[in-house]
């Protein structure tokens, strides 16, 4: 079947982006429905690729080809898997409320908005590249506009730095936007660096005639090359999927982004990072990923639940919010370490499912501050009372993020500690639990802190609850979340295609058994 | 007659000279007419390297000391758009500085052009070291061309520091390149480029090479040879600077192409090393001592010596395939450099200084300049979707295809640095307020902004189809007869 399914849902955003671009500065509310529309049409198009995948079919397809630089091998090639659907489907949710949750922003419009897509085109890009190449030039469009998203549109300083290293956190600014922002990009970038070394290696390796990913999956590499390249792709991507210790862009990252760049970012852009692990490292490197998944796993275990105790001693909203994505997407990895097909199943459920989370979470959150001009929690208090809506809805965010039955968060979890059991590997399953444990104590006292208990004070009294476009945002999340959460086969069977596409070879180079 | 026809980019170049000189004769000073001299110039280069894809011309002249070819023609229409874009962004200035003798301007950037454009086609020793002469006197001049000004930057005699710190490193450069050559010469008795080569490898050889390397280095602004750059680049006036900063540059890696890659392509093992360990000073010294510079011409003039470090990588492969990636490097770093220079001018014009605080707010000011300038930075530090991307990533595939993998990992490493000050040039015309605001600001004239246009069109459309430029560079590097690429490694 030859159709174009990919490249629309790609072209979609740019072209809103440009048309954006083209717009106009005064004219707010034309460069808000372009917008709007150019998300609408990706995300229905990934709904109908999501759809009309051809479960029993499974391998590649919707291919697309379209030579850039043939005389490398370098083709824009375009497919979908298995995996492609779901993430497709996520980015189009993720961006789509975004959008409707910058409806208020009041400052340079048009560059916010054309930044906000052209980086969305770059994250849909990655998702159905087929050409590693391509791969990581999509993936630098998704990570660089960042910087300036964050440096001029975000916020700086919500609670002042306190403790032994006050000053200096000062001295060096940091939790200032701009300092956020260069951090953010330069960790992703040296990360980028070390995944352009692994490009090239595995380019090179396999008779530097094509950067075809299925072309590369099928060349048998070396060993000594795999266990050198394998940790480049790992620490390389893994940066941008929060790895323990190369996290530490994303607290301050998020912290300071706007609303609707927080949700992209670690809604979806973290996960580029974890897809990129799994997709590039794990299934072209099946030898260096058997010999380093120990330490991936461990390191995820960690990251489990050193992300959770950090968000535990948080007192800023969005800090908290940050450290639980870090400790999420531990989760992520370590489902992707067990290398079972429950494993990586629930690896790439929980991308998903943690995407829409925390898109909701950070959609609440920028609510939150607007309103009250604070994300100091021990200053809220009882805000349920003045806005219900936003309550409710943080209150079922919270509840997926400690995976209780019935929510997106519960699925992922449950299939990812069953893979970790398998693997063998049991002291990941416990750090695991125990991660979910620390999970549920933090976000339940960030909630009652925020919305329950006495209050508001004086000074809140006014707050008003979520409005007009601002509605559909929390009413779009909050429905996925539970819909994966009770009817996950919506997008768990064509996960599991994927999985079991891309799995045998990993498992064979671990002699069938994980 | 024949050996006419072969060197026509050359004499072409000399008489469009000598038809300005006349112009210039025949216009009276202090006449409006002057300032159609520096058009008459862009135009002319333009008509020249449109003629050059019309006539096709290959063969030797003069004795076989010079030879065209695709790689001559390669480097030959780099020299022409350089001028041309120069010439361009530079004619508004010309006639705002020094309105009573523009056409001595123009002249001697004509006369350094037609040297340029002799360079990569010389074939003995000789030749080279003359165009190379020709090419290099004519821009000491030019740099000191604002000193009398009534301007109050070079009232400081910056002018006179730049062009004296030129014309002494460049002077001594060219004696060191005349003793190493003279070294070679002397073992193997030639002045062929073809033949020297033959020299025996003996300590003697290595000394020679070393000393053409020192005084070509100083040429291209390699490190340690890289001092003069940022002086020389705060001195002179920018859309000079812009021109210095591009076309000598690819001449003096044509000199060290035709003398390491192709004349002593079997005595590799002596020159691989000294190479790539100024690939990689060059690479670390560049982009370390460009995060701390505060003038935008100095971090422009340390962000060029760490660019020339990339070449070098690609050079110091000795390939066809390597050569391919200078080749289209080159294009690229020409683009890109050129417009970059040109906008900072268009901002100083506009009264805001040369300073990185001085682009303040530049995205509200003057916001196609801003986006321009964005283009040209992306495209330094090598974000996709701009030509600088490519450049980049082909210069390092080039050095990982031929095993030079520590330089790679050093590339990329220091990329990152370089993607920091880049982007504090960004900051600071994106997200910094405009530090005053003058709302009747001028930047530049039409012909400047068409200059940065040319560019950014460039930039954007080889950054998105890159094939053709590639195609015409692979074709350029595999004329100039430098063995292909090594065999594959790390497959089972």
């Amino acid at each position: 079947m030859k159709d174009h399914l990919l490249s629309l849902i790609v072209a979609a955003p740019a072209l809103a982006a440009f048309i954006v671009l083209f717009l106009p500065a005064a004219e707010r509310v034309a460069i808000r429905v372009v917008s709007l529309v150019g998300a609408a049409v990706a995300l229905a198009l990934s709904v109908v690729a999501l759809v009309t995948y051809d479960s029993a079919r499974s391998g590649l397809q919707r291919v697309e080809d379209y030579p850039v630089v043939p005389s490398m091998g370098v083709h824009l090639r375009l497919a979908q898997d298995g995996w492609t659907g779901p993430l497709l489907l996520l980015t189009g949710v993720i961006i789509f409320a975004g959008v409707l949750a910058s409806w208020s922003l009041n400052k340079r419009d048009k560059e916010y908005f054309f930044l906000l897509l052209i980086l969305v085109a770059g994250v849909f890009g990655v998702f159905v590249s087929q050409d590693l190449l391509i791969f990581f030039l999509f993936y630098e469009i998704a990570v660089l506009p960042m910087y300036l998203l964050i440096g001029i549109w975000g916020a700086s300083h919500a609670v002042p730095p306190k403790g032994p290293f006050a000053a200096a956190w000062k001295l060096f600014a940091v939790g200032d936007k701009q300092y956020a922002a260069m951090k953010l990009t330069l960790m992703l970038l040296v990360g980028s660096a070390a995944i352009l070394v692994a490009v090239f290696a595995l380019y090179q390796a396999s008779g530097g005639t094509s950067f075809d990913l299925t072309h590369l999956a099928a060349t048998k590499y070396d060993r000594t090359t795999q266990i050198i390249v394998f940790p480049l792709i790992w620490l390389g991507f893994g940066t941008l999927a929060g790895v323990f210790p190369f996290h530490t862009w994303s607290p301050d990252g998020h912290a300071s982004a706007p609303t609707a760049v927080s949700m992209l970012h670690a809604g979806v852009l973290m996960k580029l990072g974890a897809f990129g692990v799994m997709r590039v490292g794990m299934v072209l490197l099946p030898e260096g990923t058997a010999y380093w998944v120990p330490v991936v796993g461990t390191v995820a275990a960690i990251n489990v639940l050193y992300g959770a105790f950090c968000a535990m001693s948080q007192t800023d909203l969005k800090y908290i919010i940050a450290y639980s994505s870090v400790s999420h997407m531990g989760v992520v990895m370590l489902g992707a370490a067990t290398l079972t097909p429950a494993g990586w199943n629930g690896a790439v459920f929980q991308m998903v499912a943690h995407g829409i989370m925390t898109g909701l979470f950070f959609a609440l959150v920028g609510l939150v501050y607007e309103r009250a001009h604070t994300r100091a929690i021990h200053k809220m208090g009882g805000f349920a009372r003045v806005m219900p809506g936003v309550a409710a809805f943080f209150t079922l965010a919270c509840l997926s993020s400690l995976g209780l039955p019935g929510t997106a968060g519960f699925v992922s979890e449950f299939v990812v500690f069953l893979g970790a059991w398998k693997s063998g590997h049991f002291y990941w399953t416990i750090a695991g639990v125990l991660g979910a444990f620390v999970t549920a104590i933090y976000v339940l006292r960030a909630t009652r802190a925020i919305f329950w208990g006495p209050g508001p004070t004086e000074e809140f009294h006014e707050l008003s609850d979520a409005r007009h476009t601002e509605w559909g945002a929390l009413v779009i999340l909050g429905t996925c979340l539970v819909l994966l959460g009770v009817w996950p086969r919506l997008v768990l069977d064509a996960i599991d295609v994927g999985s079991s596409t891309h799995l045998p070879a990993a498992l064979a180079a671990m002699g069938g058994k994980p | 007659m024949n050996d006419l026809v072969t060197l026509w980019v050359p004499l072409a170049v000399l008489g469009l000279g000598v038809l300005l000189l006349l112009v210039d004769v025949l216009t009276p000073p202090k006449k409006a007419a002057q300032a159609d001299v520096g058009w008459l110039v862009a135009v002319g280069l333009l008509v020249i390297f449109g003629a050059t894809f019309l006539v096709d011309v290959q063969g030797v002249a003069a004795y076989g000391a010079y030879r065209t070819g695709p790689w001559a023609l390669f480097f030959q229409r780099l020299f022409l758009v350089a001028g041309a874009l120069a010439a361009f962004g530079g004619v508004e200035d010309v006639q705002k500085r020094t309105p009573g003798r523009q056409g001595e301007y123009w002249l001697m950037m004509l006369f350094s052009l037609s040297g340029m454009v002799l360079v990569p086609g010389a074939q003995n020793l000789l030749l080279v070291v003359v165009a190379f002469e020709l090419m290099s006197i004519p821009l000491y001049v030019l740099a000191a061309h604002g000193k009398t000004d009534p301007d109050e930057a070079s009232a400081k005699g910056n002018a006179a520091e730049a062009a004296v710190k030129l014309y002494f490193v460049g002077a001594l450069s060219t004696a060191f390149t005349l003793f190493g050559l003279g070294l070679l010469t002397g073992l193997t008795g030639t002045t062929e480029l073809a033949r020297i080569g033959a020299a025996p490898l003996q300590p003697l050889a290595a000394l020679g090479l070393l000393f053409v390397l020192g005084g070509l280095g100083y040429k291209i602004g390699m490190v340690p040879f890289h001092m003069w750059v940022p002086d020389t680049y705060q001195g002179a006036r920018a859309p000079f600077v812009a021109f210095l900063s591009v076309a000598p540059k690819a001449a003096g890696l044509a000199v060290i192409a035709g003398i390491f890659a192709f004349g002593m392509q079997t005595q590799k093992s002596l020159w691989v090393g000294p190479l790539g360990m100024a690939a990689f000073l060059s690479m670390a010294i560049g982009n370390l001592l460009a995060v701390t510079q505060s003038d935008t011409r100095r971090l422009l003039g340390y962000s060029g010596v760490a660019q020339m470090g990339y070449v070098l990588i690609a050079l110091a492969t000795g390939e066809e395939f390597g050569l391919a990636m200078v080749l289209f490097f080159l294009v690229a770093y020409l683009f890109t450099n050129l417009g970059a220079f040109l906008v900072v001018h268009a901002n100083a014009e506009a009264g805001a200084g040369f300073e990185v605080d001085g682009l303040a707010g530049l995205s509200r000011r003057a916001p196609k300049l801003a986006l321009a300038l964005a283009c040209f930075l992306l495209s330094l530090a090598g974000i996709p979707f701009v030509v600088g991307f490519w450049a980049k990533l082909y210069v390092l595939l080039a050095a990982y295809r031929a095993g030079l993998v520590s330089l790679v990992v050093a590339g990329v490493v220091l990329a990152v640095i370089g993607l920091f000050y880049y982007l504090r040039l960004l900051r600071a015309a994106y997200m910094t307020e405009p530090t005053v605001s003058r709302p009747d600001e001028r930047f530049g004239g039409p012909a400047l902004g068409l200059a940065i246009a040319l560019c950014v069109v460039a930039v954007v459309g080889l950054g998105l189809f890159p094939k053709p430029l590639l195609d015409a560079a692979t074709r350029a590097s595999h004329d100039l007869g430098v063995p292909a690429a090594a065999p594959h490694v790390g497959a089972r």
